[in-house]
């Protein structure tokens, strides 16, 4: 079975476990606990007649105290970067955790979840930041709460990480 | 990470010690390196020359098991669980002598596959059923500067990084569920009875391993312990004791006696391993 290493990036607290665990096991919590280094899960996918193992890293959010540790990207085939849409300075940051993954994974596919949907009346990015974020191709808003665009997008990455060229 | 992995220098001691008011030990513990079968016979290579080509290949693995309290056998259990486990390390040795970032996966894989194995093990010799002995496993797999985790139960992974302690495991608790659940808080359940209930253990009705890594470098500090250690001393009085000049033997013999102190109500193991490049 082909498997693809796929990784979580973004700012702490934007809900990277979270997406993981709602695509994973279908559930959600508020109440988890920052990742401490990279917590590894597995999920099955079956994507237009094949079954892909995506082997998802979900990796410590960059805080005050930490930087996002370039070597655990390192042979990934694919990265989600993800922002907090009730946040915007972790919008801000993608930018530069985009050029860390590149830096570290070279120019593999990748998407970009702009989390927490189901708190859109509290959403800070504005409507141009996300038009920004969408030229850039592969924007879903998701929310790991309701479960709104977690699939949609996990499927869409892994239809790029087999399609010939890997373009999202 | 990539290329020929590296050989870690560590200071490394291990204690395991019956507690105030048990029985018994239920609580065992191993240290161990893991080397591709390279042994130079006859060379006329210097030994510093060939000592680099031996130790490239290793691998360091603790572990900690702790009995399944309150069921008959845990001692029994938790041993069964790291022999069984150092039986599967042996035999899937070969694979710890590259690993490239293609590898890696692969490579946590087997270290999982090897938990399940030691799951299958213990429930062909133990039997099935709640009142069946099992035992939790917390396994670190260093191969420097990076450390592998696979984690049943509630015994815990936790490291002392420029002063500040992180936990790198979880508990496979019923109230960790309950919290996770929202049905209760942190607080309540640090004081609930569900609080040393599993939901997961090796040889229990459930078994789920968690599975992570941490990069390590010089200076860190990380333990391993049984319950009978967190049960007593806070995660202040531990990060403190991590952060002392001392050896690993002086840590963990502190905080053993710091258990003790604390009241003892459980077996109590403590793993140290001092990261010194």
């Amino acid at each position: 079975m082909i498997s693809k290493k796929v990784c979580m990036v973004g700012v702490f607290g934007t809900g990277k476990t979270s997406l993981v665990q709602r695509f994973v096991q279908t559930k959600f919590s508020d109440r988890y606990l920052s990742t401490v280094g990279v917590k590894i899960d597995r999920k099955v996918v079956a994507v237009d007649g094949a079954d892909i193992t995506l082997v998802l890293w979900d990796l410590a959010g960059r805080d005050g105290h930490q930087e996002v540790n370039g070597s655990y990207l390192r042979g990934a085939h694919g990265v989600i970067y993800v922002g907090d849409g009730t946040r915007a300075t972790t919008v801000d940051q993608l930018g530069e955790l985009r050029r860390l993954g590149t830096e570290s994974a070279g120019d593999v596919p990748s998407v970009t979840a702009l989390n927490k949907i189901d708190l859109v009346d509290a959403w800070t990015v504005s409507r141009a930041e996300e038009a920004a974020l969408a030229a850039q191709g592969g924007l879903f808003r998701t929310s790991a709460k309701s479960g709104v665009g977690v699939e949609e997008m996990f499927l869409h990455l892994t239809r790029a990480l087999i399609a010939p060229g890997g373009s999202v | 990470m990539s290329g020929k992995v590296a050989a870690a220098v560590t200071d490394v001691f291990g204690v395991s010690d019956i507690g105030r008011r048990r029985a018994r030990n239920e609580d065992h513990f191993i240290v161990a390196s893991l080397r591709k079968e390279l042994a130079i016979r006859q060379s006329n290579l210097t030994a510093a020359a060939w000592h680099d080509a031996e130790s490239a290949a290793e691998a360091q693995v603790f572990a900690v098991a702790d009995g399944v309290g309150g069921h008959e056998g845990g001692d029994v259990a938790s041993q069964l669980t790291l022999t069984m486990l150092v039986n599967y390390l042996a035999r899937a040795a070969a694979s710890f002598n590259q690993l490239g970032a293609d590898e890696e996966n692969a490579f946590l894989e087997r270290l999982e596959a090897g938990v399940h194995e030691v799951h299958e093990g213990l429930l062909a010799q133990l039997g099935r059923g709640s009142r069946a002995p099992a035992s939790t496993l917390t396994m670190v797999t260093l191969v420097w500067p990076r450390a592998y985790v696979v984690h049943v139960g509630d015994s815990r992974a936790m490291y002392l990084h420029r002063g500040i302690l992180r936990t790198l495991t979880r508990d496979q608790t019923f109230a960790e569920m309950l919290v996770d659940d929202g049905t209760m808080t942190p607080e309540q359940a640090a004081r609930s009875m569900l609080n040393s209930t599993l939901t997961s253990a090796i040889g229990g009705q459930d078994m789920r391993p968690i599975v992570g890594l941490v990069d390590f470098v010089p200076g860190d500090v990380l333990l391993l312990c049984s319950d009978g250690l967190t049960k007593h001393v806070s995660d202040e009085r531990i990060a403190e004791r991590l952060g002392e000049p001392w050896t690993a033997e002086q840590m963990a013999t502190t905080l053993l006696q710091d258990a003790l102190d604390g009241g003892g109500s459980d077996n109590v193991t403590v793993l140290v391993v001092r990261m010194l490049g």
